[in-house]
């Protein structure tokens, strides 16, 4: 066992377990109360800060253990937890800034491999995850997407795609990956690239608006590519490609949202909006995937207010949307979980930009 | 007395003259002042004036380690943007960062720096030095030449850990009864080196800091002229050209580090003192500087392969002061400085603006018995071009500053003060105009600074020699802090005049000196500040009322020293209690406080004849880990030798 250094952080565990004791329930074991299903929450925290942490939350025993990988670990997560994902019984924490994919326990978050994401002593600097027939697929702003083995973990291979690569989708055997060129302001990049997923090479690149970004499948085939524009003439929009053809079939102009997720024919969209004098007027609202339009502008139907919607994801195993909230990217922030029909069940208070919300269902 | 024109004095006399011993009693000011002279430098272990005025009270030092490392300081909670610094009496400026890297004065050819809260309280003065919060002039030595022997040469070098190399030269020579000369060159060469242990990523051992080496080159020349009393004139010419390696923050698991930076800055300026039978002054300051800074990623992921940013900034400065004393104890001046700065960068879409500042500042000062008022108005109005883009709209502001001290009993020693001051700090060309960031619209950042305080200081026949305490406690208000808001997305941020701040402090010292015997002098300082700032800015945000970061409540340094002219111990230790990295005041984002030790020793002998000045200096004798910024590690036990033979 490795020297434990991080008091502060165990601080912070006893003051959670201390309120977490006041409901919790004692007719479930300690080691379920902490290590049940439940859901885990990554938080980036703040850019050379290594701050980034994952908080536990288990729904049932009302038990959340903060930086629960710094607790089992020894050591924290790093800097800059981009993405997270959950494939089989492991854990994938994409970290962006320590230049490392660590791999872990999707119950206890104990770590069974840190994979260092390095080009000789460069940092790649990974950036997303994405898992098919037990493979994962990591983009890194290097230009590449690593293959990595999910049962012996090692990097197989590296795709070489477009510039700086962030989100990726799988749809019809195939990787679509949203090439945003964001180190190159203002010469974004402005192509998915598609990786044939049998011979792991790209095959095609698709022009859409400038700095791809968010990139997203639903179940009828269709690839929805979220771009943020250049910040000046360009604005965002999304496209929807059809992955049968790899035709883009539409584009909705103006279109801007932090984060997707897609269920069913549901995708919940999240963001902000800002009016004339700069004042950010947050949204979550529902796209009905079928018929490709807003069905409501409106998700939350009671008072809950949202700061800054950061991200969003939908639990596929009882529909409820969870919504991060970064606040002023500063400060702590909060998850809020809502039912379907859009009212709030709990909140829960996490790490710095909280982005990204997995779910251990069993 | 101006200080321009404490720079230049007519030759001294005899050698030995110069003091070793520096003299250490504090000034009675009617703004609280702190000075620190060449003999505290090794009394302090001191490398450069960062270390130099760490100790005192109110400051609080962000040091981002290493001999390379940033280093500023933010005085009373301030934030460093609102400390003025001064060269030989002539302002320093970076319009584009609006901070002065005190890691890079050397102290080489420093005699002393002084700081004041507020302002000095000599009337005849640039204008600038009525625009800060608070002042910090740092002072060149005189040249040191008598008749007997009109040139003096001294070498010197340092060395020690991180494998340091610093040779030095300068050269003394007077050229008449009126005219001297003084010009100094230094190199300072190292490897940077030092052990760390990162906090928190589950390692054991301690791993070096990469990417800290460390070439600066450095010369300062200067000319006086000294008409005895009635006029002075000096010319200096300074030029310093670095390259370094930056370490950058401790990233967990990737401790890779390839950034560099150079800078090569070149100014001269000029000043002119002229006094009249009739109590009339003048004083006439000019300067030109430009300064180059050159900033390489080698491994940026963009389609380049690295990210190069060039920044070069010109300044063009005059400024004159008048000054008079229309009847008695009433003294009057007016003072009007112009500057016109401009920074151009290779950034995409820059807008490359040039401003044009003018100060204007109406002073009196009223003596009557043991009090004395003192107050003045100052105007400074901003106007702004660009090439490119929309330049921000001019300013027209007007600032008071009211003070007050009196002695209320004759010969006591005692000093009692007050001051308020409304002041301000114009945004910086970064927060104006930086590609996607800056603000236009942005408006000052305002100070408001009340002090109310006491000095009491007494000098004595017997062993003790001196005594003096002073205390003083202040409340400042901060309004439209600058600072940086998300904008659009977390890509897209920008600057805002969101920030609002409380601090409410207490500032104490003591110094005394005493002599054990013939010989031996015992001496002991002692500095304790206490700040309470506080962010007032949204009452509905989970920081509100919460300490702002970066700022310890408590802080203290002591420093003692035994010497007896020859050969000299000293111990100095400098604590402060924890601190928050962030605004929100929580125990997961607390950075712990430190107490850190150092100790010098000096040695001066003859050889073969020449006086030669030797010291050993300790930083960090006990080893202590630490850091004043986060993920920014100090360095452990480090030892520097140094050692200087005047020819």
């Amino acid at each position: 066992m490795k020297q434990f250094k991080l008091n502060n952080l165990f601080f912070a565990l006893a003051i959670a377990t201390v309120f977490s004791s006041c409901s919790k329930d004692n007719s479930i074991s300690p080691e379920l109360r902490e290590d049940g299903p439940g859901l885990f929450i990554l938080s980036e925290g703040l850019f050379n800060a290594n701050n980034s942490s994952l908080t536990y939350y288990n729904v049932g025993a009302n038990v959340t253990v903060a930086d629960k990988f710094s607790v089992r670990n020894g050591r924290g997560l790093g800097d800059t937890g981009n993405d997270i994902g959950v494939y089989g019984s492991k854990m994938y924490i994409v970290v962006n800034a320590s230049n490392t994919v660590e791999v872990v326990d999707s119950r206890s978050a104990i770590s069974l491999k840190q994979i260092p994401f390095v080009n000789g002593a460069t940092g790649r600097q990974p950036r997303y995850i994405v898992f098919d027939k037990n493979k994962a697929y990591v983009s890194s702003y290097d230009g590449t997407v690593a293959v990595i083995d999910t049962t012996s973990l090692a990097i197989e291979k590296y795709i070489t795609v477009g510039r700086n690569p962030e989100r990726m989708a799988i749809a019809n055997g195939k990787l679509y990956v949203a090439n945003s060129g964001g180190l190159d302001y203002p010469n974004y990049d402005n192509t998915v690239s598609v990786v044939d997923l049998n011979s792991l090479t790209e095959s095609k690149k698709i022009t859409v608006t400038a700095n791809p970004r968010g990139v997203y499948a639903d179940q009828y085939g269709d690839v929805y590519i979220l771009s943020s524009g250049d910040y000046a003439s360009v604005l965002p929009a999304m496209a929807i490609i059809d992955s049968k053809t790899d035709a883009v079939t539409k584009t909705i102009a103006n279109f801007s949202a932090a984060g997707m997720s897609i269920n069913g024919d549901n995708a919940y969209i999240t963001g902000s909006v800002y009016d004339t004098d700069f004042n950010a007027v947050p949204f979550v609202k529902v796209f009905n995937v079928k018929t490709e339009i807003v069905t409501n502008e409106q998700f939350i139907t009671d008072q809950t207010v949202i700061a800054n919607p950061y991200g969003v994801n939908v639990n596929p195993a009882t529909g409820d949307v969870f919504v991060t909230d970064a606040k002023d990217y500063k400060t702590n922030g909060t998850v809020f979980c809502f039912g379907s029909n859009g009212v709030k069940k709990y909140s829960l208070t996490t790490g710095i930009n909280p982005n990204t919300v997995v779910f251990v269902n069993k | 007395m101006s200080f321009t024109a404490m720079g230049q004095t007519a030759p001294r006399k005899s050698l030995k003259e110069v003091k070793i011993e520096g003299q250490t009693v504090t000034k009675q000011t009617v703004t609280p002042a702190q000075k620190v002279s060449a003999a505290d430098f090794k009394r302090t272990a001191s490398n450069n004036v960062a270390d130099a005025i760490r100790n005192l009270s109110g400051v609080n030092i962000k040091d981002y380690g290493g001999i390379g490392g940033l280093k500023t300081v933010s005085v009373r909670s301030l934030g460093a943007n609102h400390t003025g610094v001064f060269y030989d009496g002539i302002p320093m400026n970076d319009a584009q960062n609006g901070q002065v890297d005190l890691g890079r004065l050397s102290l080489n050819n420093l005699e002393e720096i002084v700081l004041y809260n507020g302002q000095p309280d000599v009337l005849l003065l640039p204008a600038r030095a009525y625009a800060s919060a608070s002042i910090l002039l740092v002072k060149p030595s005189k040249p040191v030449v008598t008749y007997e022997k009109p040139t003096q040469v001294t070498v010197g070098f340092k060395t020690g850990s991180f494998g340091l190399f610093e040779p030095m030269l300068q050269v003394n020579q007077l050229i008449s009864s009126k005219w001297s000369f003084k010009a100094n060159a230094y190199n300072t060469h190292a490897n940077g080196r030092y052990k760390y242990q990162v906090e928190g990523d589950g390692s054991t051992d301690k791993i070096d800091r990469k990417n800290t080496d460390i070439n600066a080159f450095q010369t300062d020349a200067a000319i006086y002229y000294a008409d005895r009393d009635s006029s002075n004139f000096s010319f200096r010419a300074n030029y310093y050209k670095s390259e370094r390696g930056l370490p950058g923050a401790v990233v967990f698991y990737n401790d890779y580090a390839a950034q560099r930076l150079w800078n090569e800055d070149i100014f001269v300026q000029s000043g002119y003192e002229k006094k009249w039978r009739n109590s009339m002054q003048l004083l006439l300051s000019t300067k030109l500087s430009q300064s180059y800074t050159r900033y390489l990623d080698p491994d940026h992921l963009n389609i380049q392969g690295e990210l190069d940013q060039r920044y070069k900034q010109k300044e063009y400065y005059l400024s004159a002061a008048v000054s008079g004393r229309p009847f008695d104890g009433l003294e009057v001046s007016y003072a009007a400085d112009g500057a016109v700065n401009q920074l151009k960068t290779n950034l995409y879409q820059f807008a490359y603006p040039t401003r044009l500042t003018v100060l204007q500042v109406l002073a009196g000062k009223y003596t009557t018995g043991r009090s004395k008022f003192q107050a003045n108005l100052l105007h400074t109005s901003v106007s702004e071009w660009v090439d490119e883009g929309a330049a921000a709209p001019p300013r027209s502001v007007f600032s008071p500053t009211l003070m007050y001290s009196v002695e209320p009993f004759d010969g006591a020693g005692l000093q009692l003060r007050a001051f308020y001051k409304d002041i301000f700090r114009n945004p910086t060309f970064n927060d104006l105009y930086y590609t996607r960031i800056g603000s236009v619209n942005l408006k000052p950042e305002y100070v408001k600074q009340f002090n109310a305080g006491a000095t009491w200081s007494k000098n004595y026949a017997g062993r003790l020699s001196y005594l003096t305490l002073t205390a003083d406690a202040y409340y400042n208000n901060i309004k439209d802090k600058i600072i940086a808001v998300p904008n659009k997305d977390i890509f897209s941020w920008s600057m805002s005049n969101l920030g609002k701040v409380e601090v409410q402090g207490v500032d104490f010292s003591a110094k005394t000196k005493y002599q054990v015997n013939d010989r031996w002098a015992a001496l002991l300082s002692v500095n304790y500040t206490y700040q309470h700032a506080i962010d007032k800015t949204n009452p509905q945000s989970t920081v509100y009322g919460g300490q702002i970061p970066y700022t310890p409540e408590h802080t203290g340094a002591m420093n003692a020293g035994l010497t007896n002219g020859i050969v000299g111990v000293y111990f100095n230790h400098i604590l402060s209690s924890h601190r928050y990295y962030l605004s929100e005041n929580l125990p997961v984002y607390e950075v712990p406080g430190f107490s850190v030790s150092d100790a010098s020793f000096t040695w001066m002998f003859k050889l073969s004849g020449l006086p030669v000045l030797s010291s050993v200096e300790v930083n960090n004798l006990f080893n202590t880990n630490y850091a004043f910024i986060r993920s920014f590690p100090m360095p452990g036990r480090s030892v520097r030798l140094s050692l200087k033979v005047t020819i």
